[in-house]
Parts: C-alpha cells; sequence; structure tokens
C-alpha cells in the first residue's frame, strides 16, 4: 500500500489531466455544432484527448525528476501534466497562440517543454530513438537520468519499436518503454492486427524485463515503475513496462467510432482509474472533503490556465519564417523570394 | 408530392440530436431521380449519413450545401 | 449520359471508391491494405463502403508498420497481384521510405525489365487545417523527384475515378495522392469544383495528360491538386482586372506533360507555377526551368513560383494561412508576371 500522501499526489495528477482533457473537449467543439467541421472553433487542427489514460501518466511519471527524460506520443496531455509541463504555456499552445510552448509552431501533438525535458510527436512510435538517445547521452555522461518512451498498443508493431528495444538492451541503457494498451489503434482492435495480446511479450525477444500492468489502476502501475525507473536510474538497463488503459473520448474528437462495440464504449467507462484510486485514498484515511479539495484545486488550476491561454495574442505571420535553424543563415532564410518579405 | 424527411435515416446516436447539415448534394436542384438512388450526404455531429430518394421524380432543393437544417425538416421535395 | 452529366455530382472520394470497387468486382486479385480502411472506411473515405463488399479479406486492416503492408504490397505485386496500399498520410513515408523508393520504384530498372510492380499507393495529401509540420505536407516533389514511380493528382471527382482506373490497370507502381480538403468530407468541407458530374461507367484519365481547365490568351497558371481550384478563383478576379489567365491541370507528375505547358507558354509567354509543396528543389522550380530552357524565345517575362516557403509546416492559424498560398497570393503572381 501507497502512503496517503503518495498517492495524494497521484490524485492531484489524474483529476487534473481528467479535468484538463474535459475543458479542452467543451473548448473543442465550440463553434463545431451542428456539423462537425475540424477548421472551426478556437481549438486549430487534430485533438487528441487522454481521459482514461491517466493511470499511465501519473503512475510512471511520479517517479521521475526534471532531469529524466520523456517522449510521448499524439495523445501526450496527461503525461505532459504528469511530467510537470508547464500548464499554462502547453495550453496556448494547443490555442496556437503567441506564448504557447512552441509559439503556436507545434500544437497539440508536437509539445516541446526542455525545462522538464519533454517531448511528443504526431507519428507513431517515433518517440522510441529518442528516448534510447537520451539513454546514451545518460550512460556517456554518467549520470543517474533516465529516459522514458511512451507508446501505444498499436505502436508495437513498428519498426522503430524493435529497433530501439534492441539498442537499448545489448548497451543496457537507463530507458523505460510505457506502452499504453488502450485496444484500439483509431478503429483497429489490437486482436486484427498483432498476434501478441500482452505487449509486454515483445520484450521476450530483446532479453529485457516486460512487465504488465492489467488494470489502470493508478497505484499499481506505481509499484511496476518504480521497479521499472530503478532499474535504469541503477544501471541495470532498460524495461518494457504495458499498462491496461482505456480509450474514453474516442481516437480523435470528430471520431464517432460507428466500428467500435458499444459494450466495448460502456466498459471504457466503467473501467476508470479515478474512483479506483479514491477508494485507496479513503481506505489509507484520506477523508472525502479532502478529495474534494484537491479536485477543486486543480479545476481552479485548468480553468485559469485556459482562460490565460485564451487571453494570448496569435502569433504574427512573418513569425512562419523563424525557428526553421538554431543558427539561421544571415537572418530570415529564403524569404524573399518566396513571398515573406513582400 | 414527396417530402425528402431525413428523420428515416437520422443515426441511432444521435437521437438526441435535432440539428443537421447537408454535407453534399448529390443531384442538381431540378434533376430527375429514381426512388431509392442516393441524393444527398448529412451530417449530424459527428456522423455522416445518405438519404435516399423516397420516391421517383423531380427533385426541388430546400436546404443549400452546407445548410443547417431541423430534424423533422424536408431538405427537398419531390414531384 | 449527357443528362445524367449534368444532374448527377459526386464526391472526389465517392468517385474514388466507384472505382476501386469496380477494379475489385473485376479482378480478385485487386486488393487493398491499409491502417483503417476496414470498419473505419479510411480516415479520409478512401474505402468508405469496400468492406461491406469485398470483406476483410480484401479489404485489409493492417498492423502499423508501414515499412511491412507497403514492402508486402509490393512483393505481391511482384508475383502478379495488383494491390492498393494506402499511407494514410503522405508525411508517414517518413518510416518506410526505403521500401517505396529503393524497392517499388527500383525492382523493374534493376531487374533490367524482368520484373514489374503493378501496384497503387494511395496516400492522403495536403494541409488547410491546422495539423500541423507531420500531418499536412503534400511531398509531390518527393515522390516525382524519385525516379520509377508514376505519380497522379487528382483535383476533382471525375479525374479521381478515371486516374484511379488507370492506376489499377497500370503495369507499374502508380502514387495515387488525393488531397483531403478535396474529397468532400463532411467535417471538412471541399471547396467549390472538386465535386463533379462523372460517368457511371468506367473509363481511364490517361496518366501523364494534363488538362487545360481554362482557356486564356495572357499568362498560363499551372498547378495540381487544390490549387487547381485557387487557381480558377484566381482567374475569376484575374478576369475583373483585364488579365485573361490560361489554368493547366497537370493531374499527373510523373509523367509529365511538358507538351502542354509549353504550348500554353508558347501561347500566352507568361507563366506561373503553384504549388502546395515547398518552394525548394521541386514542382515550381522544375516547370520553371522547363519554360526557360524550351520556351524561351516565347517567354515575355521570367517565370513566377508560387509555392510553400521551406519551412515545415506551422501549427496556428494565422502561421498556416501565410504558408499556404491561397488565390490571392496567385493573382498577385500573375499580375506581376503581366505588368
Amino acid at each position: 500500500m501507497l502512503t496517503a500522501d503518495t498517492m495524494r499526489d497521484l490524485y492531484d495528477d489524474v483529476v487534473t489531466a481528467r479535468y484538463y482533457e474535459e475543458r479542452l473537449q467543451e473548448e473543442y467543439l465550440e463553434g463545431k455544432q451542428p456539423a462537425f467541421d475540424i477548421s472551426a472553433g478556437p481549438i486549430p487542427g487534430e485533438l487528441h484527448l487522454a481521459a482514461g489514460h491517466e493511470a499511465a501518466g501519473a503512475g510512471v511519471c511520479a517517479h521521475l525528476r526534471d532531469d529524466d527524460t520523456v517522449t510521448a506520443p499524439h495523445r501526450p496531455h496527461h503525461v505532459a501534466i504528469a511530467k510537470g509541463v508547464d500548464l499554462e504555456k502547453m495550453t496556448a499552445e494547443i490555442f496556437g497562440r503567441e506564448t504557447g510552448l512552441c509559439s503556436g509552431k507545434g500544437g497539440h501533438m508536437h509539445l516541446y517543454d526542455p525545462d522538464v525535458n519533454f517531448a511528443c510527436s504526431g507519428i507513431i512510435a517515433q518517440g522510441c530513438p529518442p528516448a534510447v538517445g537520451a539513454g546514451l547521452a545518460a550512460k556517456k555522461r554518467n549520470t543517474d537520468a533516465v529516459a522514458v518512451s511512451y507508446l501505444g498498443e498499436g505502436a508495437i508493431d513498428q519498426g522503430g519499436f524493435f529497433e530501439s528495444l534492441n539498442f537499448a538492451a545489448v548497451h543496457d541503457l537507463p530507458v523505460v518503454f510505457v506502452v499504453e494498451d488502450n485496444d484500439w489503434a483509431i478503429s483497429m482492435p489490437q486482436e486484427r492486427v498483432t498476434d501478441v495480446e500482452n505487449a509486454a511479450d515483445r520484450a521476450g525477444g530483446f532479453d529485457l524485463p516486460g512487465e504488465r500492468v492489467e488494470f489502470d489502476d493508478v497505484c499499481a502501475v506505481y509499484e511496476a515503475a518504480e521497479d521499472a525507473v530503478g532499474r535504469a536510474r541503477s544501471g541495470n538497463g532498460p524495461t518494457l513496462l504495458s499498462v491496461q488503459v482505456h480509450r474514453r473520448m474516442g481516437h480523435f474528437m470528430g471520431d464517432a467510432e460507428a466500428y467500435r462495440p458499444d459494450e466495448d464504449v460502456e466498459r471504457a467507462q466503467n473501467l476508470d482509474c479515478i474512483p479506483r484510486l479514491e477508494d485507496d485514498l479513503r481506505q489509507a484515511g484520506v477523508s472525502d472533503d479532502e478529495l474534494m479539495e484537491i479536485r477543486e484545486a486543480a479545476e481552479q488550476r485548468v480553468d485559469d490556465a485556459i482562460e490565460w491561454a485564451k487571453d494570448q495574442p496569435e502569433p504574427a505571420p512573418e513569425a512562419t519564417y523563424e525557428d526553421v535553424f538554431s543558427n539561421p543563415p544571415q537572418g530570415r532564410p529564403m524569404a524573399a523570394e518566396q513571398g515573406g518579405d513582400e | 408530392m414527396t417530402d425528402v424527411d431525413p428523420a428515416s435515416v437520422w443515426p441511432e446516436d444521435a437521437d438526441d440530436v435535432d440539428e443537421a447539415v447537408v454535407a453534399n448534394w448529390f443531384v442538381r436542384d431540378g434533376a430527375s431521380v429514381e426512388e431509392g438512388e442516393t441524393v444527398a450526404e448529412i451530417q449530424i455531429e459527428k456522423v455522416s449519413v445518405d438519404v435516399p430518394a423516397p420516391a421517383s421524380g423531380t427533385i426541388a432543393r430546400l436546404v443549400e450545401e452546407s445548410g443547417e437544417f431541423r430534424r423533422g425538416d424536408a431538405i427537398a421535395r419531390i414531384d | 449520359m449527357s443528362q445524367q452529366a449534368s444532374e448527377r455530382e459526386v464526391t472526389m472520394s465517392r468517385a474514388m471508391v466507384d472505382a476501386i470497387a469496380t477494379e475489385m468486382r473485376e479482378n480478385d486479385e485487386v486488393f487493398y491494405m491499409g491502417e483503417d480502411v476496414a470498419d473505419y472506411g479510411g480516415i479520409f473515405d478512401s474505402t468508405q463502403g469496400l468492406l461491406d463488399e469485398f470483406g476483410h479479406d480484401r479489404v485489409m486492416d493492417v498492423p502499423i508498420s508501414e515499412t511491412a503492408y507497403i514492402g508486402a504490397a509490393t512483393g505481391a505485386a511482384m508475383e502478379g497481384m495488383r494491390p492498393i496500399a494506402e499511407l494514410m498520410f503522405t508525411d508517414f513515408l517518413g518510416v518506410c521510405f526505403d521500401q517505396i523508393y529503393n524497392a517499388m520504384a527500383k525492382h523493374t530498372y534493376m531487374s533490367g525489365g524482368q520484373v514489374s510492380v503493378p501496384m497503387v499507393l494511395t496516400t492522403a495529401v495536403g494541409g488547410t487545417y491546422n495539423d500541423a509540420a507531420q500531418h499536412s505536407q503534400t511531398l509531390y516533389g518527393t515522390f516525382a523527384h524519385l525516379p520509377g514511380m508514376k505519380v497522379v493528382v487528382p483535383s476533382n471527382a471525375r479525374d479521381a475515378k478515371g486516374l484511379m482506373h488507370a492506376a489499377i490497370r497500370d503495369d507499374d507502381p502508380v502514387v495515387y495522392m488525393f488531397h483531403k480538403r478535396l474529397m468532400g468530407l463532411g467535417w471538412m468541407p471541399a471547396p467549390e469544383g472538386p465535386k463533379t458530374a462523372v460517368p457511371e461507367e468506367d473509363y481511364e484519365v490517361p496518366i501523364g495528360e494534363a488538362e487545360v481547365k481554362r482557356e486564356g490568351a495572357d499568362v498560363s497558371i499551372v498547378t495540381l491538386g487544390l490549387h487547381v481550384h485557387r487557381a480558377l478563383a484566381a482567374a475569376e478576379t484575374l478576369a475583373d482586372d483585364g488579365v485573361d489567365a490560361e489554368v493547366i491541370d497537370l493531374r499527373s507528375l510523373v509523367p509529365l506533360d511538358r507538351e502542354a505547358i509549353l504550348d500554353s507558354v508558347r501561347k500566352t509567354g507568361r507563366l506561373v507555377v503553384v504549388d502546395e509543396d515547398y518552394h525548394s528543389f521541386g514542382l515550381t522550380g522544375e516547370i520553371s526551368a522547363l519554360a526557360t530552357e524550351r520556351a524561351w524565345d516565347d517567354l515575355e517575362a521570367p517565370p513566377e513560383r508560387v509555392a510553400s516557403p521551406d519551412v515545415p509546416i506551422p501549427y496556428s492559424r494565422p502561421l498556416e494561412q501565410e504558408f499556404l498560398a491561397d488565390s490571392e497570393d496567385i493573382a498577385d503572381a500573375a499580375n506581376r508576371v503581366t505588368e
């Protein structure tokens, strides 16, 4: 049993992340009624919300320091929150604002916060090799930093994942691969595309430990990750951890999930890590009033961040031509002949 | 004269929704259509469904493309 | 036929699916593989309805393993089957490019012509909906640059169907690049133009034939995909200002209809090339070079290039708007060359 303090911190993370996604959903759908139009409303582009994935974010990142690296996939917000990414700047980025984490250039799938070594990407399994690289850097520099690469269960069929497992294993690198298994790769159920039910079994072929957390139970994830991160930090090499989570809001906003059986949608709503963690907290003597206080404080933080973000200015069009290089050749590169300077 | 009323193809998932949009017309105004032929695609929130002609005849469009309508409204008439 | 042509219109996605379904009905060796192409019907409706008729054996959802399934399509094609493989977003070619350009595109040549690869690689291209740097590229130039692949880019339903028939029947690998904004999706409304009348019977739009979409005497605007519609809109504005623009829809990049471009440039003496792909080392440079090499004496002004700047595609709306050329940018360029 985890201490009450540990569980309070985890609870803070998961309720913040859940409320964040609920609020973003509201904001995103504004202006997209009655028919869903991806180009309408205050939030640009696609939006992949992570409601139902919180256990994997909080349970693993609780063991990480700012100097540990995390790479997340296209469904990144819960991991970012657990890793300590600046909530206001992240929100401003999602709204495409100038003061966003990435000056409005990256967007919700491409959030970078170097202060806490966080990055994410829109391409499946793309984050695995860079996490291996972060582990390699830690090993070469003799630090005890670790790297965590998050990926979905759909990503375990991608070549970059296999190659990363092998590379990390053969060099005993301090990397933890965390598979967030929500059973669905957009519309493709796991059994149609993968002959492996338990993603952690993939570890066997690479001679590294593979562990599975069967329920999206925050405390169980915390304990499994404690071992995995501990192994990495103490120089004992990589681990593949698979965590069962559930997709509560479709693959992306606008996904009607016509392919998904009603029972499965219902199951995802019922198998919720939050009430489970609340039960654990109550057993540890934490009162309902205290839980409500934590929730309300989290909600206030999220509301404040969204309000702040929406007040921020949009970037000026000229910013399009900046940031292509860290060391730009003679100022604004190649803009004149391309319409940028006219 | 027959109304083209998409209520008959309203998806179960959108039972509680009353507003929709004609996402695509597949026949020009004044075209002759045959019963059962798909004449339009409507979108209700995130769900798209095809609307068949309930009768044969000449179609008069009542809702423009990308235009909104409410459940129960006819989107066209067939004479 | 003529009545039908005037009264019925289909979206580009439906026209594309119509051709695929016809080919699958007529030839058991045609099958479709991709991510979310079965139960979902393609994220951009590229396979909508095919599962119902053909089942999971012929409309196959595949693991997220682009290297494996695109390579497998190549292998099945070398066995004589006619696979269609879909790369969900063209940006994802980054994970599987070896199978495309070192394998699919080269087997015929490397084997001294003994082997053919009769497959189609379909892929969604384009921006306009703020999907940022990893989901909005067109990459026309990348595919067209590497020898061994035919490359087609339909701009409307009629061409989408005819090019798909031609692509599936072709004995070479054909990359079929469809623009998301043109498909007629309810959640991403198309501009005026891509939805057209489409003959019910099957027909081919020959790969390698451009089409003059609008005849004009003063300037040739050469483009493809979404920007055909933006160029036609620009031509309307230009007409109001007394500039008579000709608009050419390339439809194919490989082979490129050089004669159609040169005929037009020789007639108008002025050229604007419009591309949604990056500015440098791509389509606009290629076609400008063609005109200066082969129609120099007829050119009355240097060609103008309207393309995306050499920066990754930004997310925020004002930035993407700055990045993508609109009809105003095209009209401005046409005005510059006709001044």
